[in-house]
């Protein structure tokens, strides 16, 4: 078994240099007045992080600060793929009876969307469960490698994470994460058309919600749509100029969020994670591609339960977001954490589709970046869910 | 196709000062191709996948190759003399509720008296490149054979003209701009040539001001399929009609790789603009990507030539408006001026358009016959990005022309000139249902 490593983070000087210089040549867009952020991110706001970006940012207090939590690198296989050196965060508690918590980020988020909470997590004083936090950058993401070869799609990411897992010793974990699930049938025949039907006696959470789900749709689904089918193209704006990347990801860290007051330094420190990753700051946005399409770049509908369509490891199926969505009788007990101001916000109804939801809880604020922007939140949320479990029983 | 000798137009002699029409030439400023230069230069390329080809998009040793081509190789004295073959022009054009735009336009005159004018409308990533091959054979009269006055802008916000600051700069003032230039140039009555957003403007032209505008003939295919289809097929979106001709059997499957694979740089411009203005503005490496996979996979199997590319790329590098503001007019197609999001099936009632008490105009809206009476021409490209059954293009209007054509895709005038030349000087023929309009007009002078 290939071992595994402390790892520090830095941020090499001269690539430092580089990105600063990039920054001063920039060359900036106009923009038409009075568009606030309805068009994009805002010149002036670009303009203003840039400056910071390339003068005041501190490198070394930012590293410091990632570096606050204990890290680490292994090798990890995956069938029909080389193996991965990962990169993730591990945090035990002092409680031996500690329940091992895996934390995935997503995009454009990091590892560091852990940071947070972890600690509050393992410790054993606040009258519930307490937790040991893994929390790795994914593959092709922050500190991980990236993947060279076609075809590692969502099965892929679980393979390596479930390794990681093991790997750490854990046999048996729990996950967090976040809204996702189909309109029940039942509800999809008495409002035939309806792009969210809604249930009788739907709560105003779910009616905002709507609202906010088909705003991001019409609205705020063209990076998805860009990502899921031309990323390449998109690679070179992102690996060529800083601006255009500090652009593409503040614009989701304003619209996906509830008004959270990001800081400059926060969202340098957020893009410079992917202006600095491993695997470069192009190789994120392959995740949407592959979930989009089989190993052979063909493309699957949306709709799709992945049969006929070739997974990453050849004879094996794909798997897809439709699939995901269905209950399959696991028995795995699932908790949901609703925040209004996600891009997703969905009846309870639709997100009970998954399987057994054993825990729930309606957030009166908060967005996309729940452990971020709302960590006592969610902390309390993974403790109330975790303490009322009997994790112990098959 | 050999080139006639070119017809030199006298400005001074034939426009009045007064109408504020300046000749124009392009020029790619020595400073700023420098500045290209260096960019270049610098640039930090992504990885890639192997495998890839052009599945995800641009390939990284197609770009590297391009970008070292415009950086050491691509001859920028020759591509301005190229474009300046083409007489040019600009005016300043006012449209209601906006500021005063200087529009860039071609305008070749032809020799005959019975000529038609003719507006050329480019789209995105295009120009008013595109009516090069085509325009001064458009222009000859020979035989019986209908010739035109040619005027191709670059539309507001595009090439060589300025661009708008205000908000809701929509399709209906790109039509008002296009309009007001034909009459500046003393057209009241003139036809119109379009694909891409040029299908757009020049539609609203024909519906906005259907007594000047007397004929659109257009390169690409748009249209909802008509009810005796949609009601036989509820569960096919893309209904076909009985006997499908190869084009539209083969265009159903076209037309969904579009929508599934190539729309995501139209979502994103209809929504986003900004947020990719600044990867436009600043790398032009991320241009020529963002620009040449269109290139790519718009045309029938085309093999452009670098300094093509490099020449397409760079009218939008070195654009009056910059990079970033051609992308608003998608933005602007699906939003009313206050930035509220116009759903695909609105027909714009309730609806505000740009300027105050105007309805806006939507996609849907100019998909409809309004009995205008303008008469249409519809060549069909079976590489083009919707490539639609005539049933469901006729729906938008008396069409007395269409022809479909073997090969060929969405930049139909530079793909094949000679094919859309033809189309044209049929569509017009003295005796045709669009080239008799102006026979009478004429008669009546």
């Amino acid at each position: 078994m290939a071992e595994i490593e402390a790892f520090t983070v830095l941020f090499p000087e001269q690539r430092i240099s580089q990105l600063k210089q990039r920054l001063q040549q920039a060359l900036f867009p106009d923009e038409l007045p009075d568009s606030g952020w309805d068009m994009g991110t805002p010149l002036s706001d670009i303009e203003r992080i840039a400056k910071h970006w390339a003068s005041k940012f501190d490198f070394q207090q930012a590293a410091a600060q990632l570096n606050e939590l204990p890290q680490f690198k292994t090798k990890i296989d995956c069938e029909g793929f080389d193996p991965l050196s990962i990169h993730f965060v591990h945090l035990r508690s002092d409680n031996p009876n500690a329940i091992p918590l895996f934390f995935s980020h997503g995009w454009p988020g990091s590892f560091f969307e852990v940071y947070k909470i972890a600690r509050q997590l393992t410790r054993s004083d606040n009258g519930g469960p307490c937790f040991h936090v893994v929390a790795p950058s994914l593959p092709n993401f922050g500190f991980s490698d990236g993947v060279k070869k076609r075809g590692f799609a969502i099965e892929q990411y679980a393979t390596v994470c479930n390794q990681l897992m093991l790997k750490l010793g854990y046999e048996r974990y729990v996950t967090q994460g976040g809204d996702w699930g189909e309109p029940p049938a039942s509800l999809k025949s008495t409002q035939p058309g309806s792009r969210f039907p809604l249930p009788d006696g739907a709560t105003p959470r779910e009616l905002q919600g709507a609202q906010r789900t088909a705003w991001f749709l019409d609205e705020g689904y063209g990076y998805n749509l860009l990502q899921s089918t031309k990323p390449q193209t998109l690679a070179y704006a992102l690996a060529d100029s800083p601006l255009a990347l500090l652009a593409w990801i503040s614009e989701k860290l304003h619209d996906w969020t509830d008004n959270y007051p990001w800081t400059d330094d926060e969202i340098c420190l957020w893009v410079s994670i992917y202006y600095f990753s491993t695997a470069g700051p192009a190789a994120a946005t392959r995740i949407y591609y592959e979930m989009a399409h089989d190993r052979n770049g063909k493309y699957v509908p949306k709709d799709s339960m992945g049969k006929g369509f070739e997974g990453g490891v050849p004879g094996t199926q794909k798997i897809t977001g439709a699939y995901l969505k269905k209950d399959h009788g696991t028995g795995v007990k699932i908790g949901m954490s609703h925040f209004p101001m996600d891009i997703q916000v969905l009846p309870s109804l639709y997100t009970n589709t998954l399987g057994n939801v054993v825990y729930e809880k309606e957030h009166e604020r908060g967005g996309h970046f729940a452990a971020h922007e709302c960590p006592d939140e969610l902390a309390s949320d993974l403790r109330e869910m975790f303490g009322a479990l009997d994790l112990r029983s098959a | 196709m050999r080139r006639p000798e070119h017809q030199s137009v006298i400005l001074s002699n034939e426009f009045n000062i007064m109408d504020r029409i300046k000749a124009f030439a392009v020029s790619f400023p020595e400073a700023h191709v420098t500045d290209l230069k260096e960019r270049l230069a610098r640039t930090a390329y992504p990885d890639e996948l192997g495998n890839a080809g052009w599945d995800m998009g641009t390939p990284l040793s197609d770009v590297q190759r391009i970008c070292e081509h415009w950086r050491t190789r691509f001859n920028w004295k020759e591509a301005e003399a190229r474009l300046n073959e083409l007489p040019q022009f600009t005016t300043p054009i006012q449209c209601d509720g906006f500021e005063e735009l200087s529009i860039h336009f071609v305008h070749v005159r032809s020799q005959s008296d019975s000529a038609i004018p003719l507006l050329f409308s480019h789209g995105w990533p295009g120009s008013f490149i595109e009516v090069s091959k085509m325009a001064c054979y458009l222009t000859e009269s020979q035989d019986n054979r209908p010739a035109f006055h040619v005027v191709a802008p670059s539309l507001p916000n595009f090439g060589f003209s300025q661009g708008t600051k205000k908000r809701g700069f929509a399709i209906e003032q790109y039509a008002e701009t296009c309009h007001k230039l034909m009459l500046r140039l003393g057209y009241e009555q003139y036809a119109t040539q379009g694909g891409d957003w040029g299908w757009y403007v020049t539609r609203t032209m024909s519906l906005l001001y259907a007594s000047s505008c007397l004929a659109t003939h257009y390169n690409m295919d748009v249209g909802d399929p008509p009810a005796s289809l949609a009601d036989s097929q509820p569960d096919d979106s893309h209904p076909l009609p009985p006997k499908p001709t190869s084009r539209e059997l083969s265009g159903k499957t076209r037309t969904a790789w579009f929508d599934q694979e190539g729309f995501g740089y139209n979502m994103l411009q209809s929504t986003k603009p900004q947020t990719i203005a600044f990867a436009l503005a600043d790398s032009p490496m991320a241009l020529l990507a963002w620009i040449y996979e269109k290139l790519h996979d718009w045309a029938d199997n085309r093999a452009w030539s670098d300094e093509e590319i490099c020449l397409w790329v760079s009218i939008y590098w070195f654009s009056t408006a910059g990079p970033a503001a051609a992308c608003r007019i998608y933005y602007e197609m699906i939003h009313d001026k206050y930035g509220n999001y116009v759903p695909s099936d609105s027909l714009g009632q309730g609806i505000e358009g740009a300027v105050a008490g105007k309805t806006k105009v939507t996609r849907k809206w100019l998909k409809q016959d309004h009995g205008t009476g303008v008469k249409i021409g519809q060549s069909h490209f079976p590489g083009d990005i919707h490539v639609l059954p005539s049933a469901w293009t006729r729906t938008i209007g008396n069409v007395v022309f269409e022809k479909e054509h073997e090969s060929g895709g969405h930049f139909a005038a530079y793909e094949k000139p000679e094919e859309l030349l033809e189309d044209l000087r049929v569509m017009f023929r003295h005796d045709g249902e669009a080239g008799k309009l102006w026979v009478s007009s004429i008669s009546t002078e």
